[in-house]
């Protein structure tokens, strides 16, 4: 049984919470960066969902639809994650521009030309790097930090089929080919079934 | 973008067909590998298609989880990645997620923690830098 260093009764400089993941071989400075890193990258997904979406998909009802759940879900995730930074002893830049520039992926800013086309193109592989950042963190935590491994596959699953859904629109949109994305309609906006931990079923 | 998507291989199929083949030569932590890369593949890919896998993350010339550094003489084309600076070029590093050879090459890989730091001390964008020094 992996042990770690005790805690005196009443300290507050230290957390039992964090020496029990650290005894079990989890890097915290490494796994606080990250999750610095993979906040940042929500964050700013999120805004610029908000440029892409409300300016520049107009005639397509639909995608932004689409895109409106990737948003708020995208916003679920930050602030999902955040406390778990700060439980493990990180903190938020105090600076905007610094945790833009810590993100582990790059700002969605809009392409040029804005054509859905390209804006799709720009969320999907968006959507990518967000898989590829999250399950870094689950591979880091499995078997070691039940508490991060949970929330990070949670997000996990919605990256994913967030990018099934950009697929799906993009091969419409680009190739005039149907790749399904398998899924069915979320309840109101934002409704992230994992990161929110709601219902799958709306209505039902 | 960075790295095309699974939709698009065939363009950059046909580009591989008239290309040139370079030596690479890989300076890994657990030892030297060479491998064989065409100036239309990128570096990382074509390394993991002759058995050796290098760090990586986002795959889009971004994070610097695969950051290398060039010894010696030899350029890669970096117009793949979604950010490089002169900063970088200057100091010989190389994304090789999204870095494509000029030349013949040899490359110290695991360099994303130096990369970074240069990134700071430039005060450029630094993804996974926090805590880290300059």
């Amino acid at each position: 049984m992996p042990q770690e260093r005790v805690v005196p009764p009443g300290d507050v400089t230290q957390r039992v919470g964090v020496e029990v993941i650290r005894a079990r071989g989890v890097d915290v400075d490494k796994l606080i960066r990250m999750l610095i890193a993979n906040a940042g990258a929500e964050f700013a997904s999120t805004y610029y969902y908000y440029t892409i979406l409300r300016m520049h998909l107009a005639g397509h009802e639909d995608y932004k639809e689409i895109c409106e759940d990737a948003r708020l879900e995208d916003r679920a995730h930050f602030e999902l994650i955040v406390p778990r930074i700060y439980e493990l002893g990180g903190e938020l830049p105090n600076d905007l521009p610094a945790f833009h520039d810590q993100a582990g992926c790059r700002a969605a800013k809009l392409p040029d030309p804005p054509t859905a086309v390209n804006i799709l193109t720009l969320l999907l592989e968006s959507e990518r790097c967000a898989i590829r950042s999250w399950i870094e963190i689950c591979d880091m935590t499995f078997g070691k930090d039940p508490r991060t491994y949970d929330l990070a596959a949670r997000i996990l699953n919605e990256e994913i089929e967030h990018e099934a859904w950009f697929i799906e629109l993009l091969a419409h949109e680009r190739d005039g080919k149907s790749i399904p994305g398998g899924h069915f309609r979320r309840g109101e906006p934002g409704h992230a079934p994992y990161s929110k931990n709601a219902s799958f079923y709306i209505g039902s | 973008m960075g790295s095309g998507s699974a939709l698009q291989t065939d363009h950059v199929d046909k580009k591989e067909n008239t290309s040139k083949l370079f030596t690479v030569r890989l300076l890994t932590p657990g030892g030297a590998k060479t491998i064989r890369v065409s100036d239309a593949k990128h570096i990382w890919d074509a390394a993991f298609d002759q058995g050796v896998t290098l760090p990586a993350l986002c795959h889009q010339g971004w994070c610097l989880t695969c950051a290398g550094r060039i010894e010696g003489t030899g350029e890669v084309d970096q117009t793949d990645s979604l950010a490089y600076f002169p900063q970088d070029r200057n100091e010989r590093y190389a994304l090789l997620c999204t870095g494509k050879p000029c030349s013949d090459l040899t490359i110290r890989t695991e360099q994303a923690v130096a990369m970074r730091r240069n990134r700071l001390r430039n005060r450029l964008p630094a993804p996974y830098s926090q805590g880290l020094e300059p």
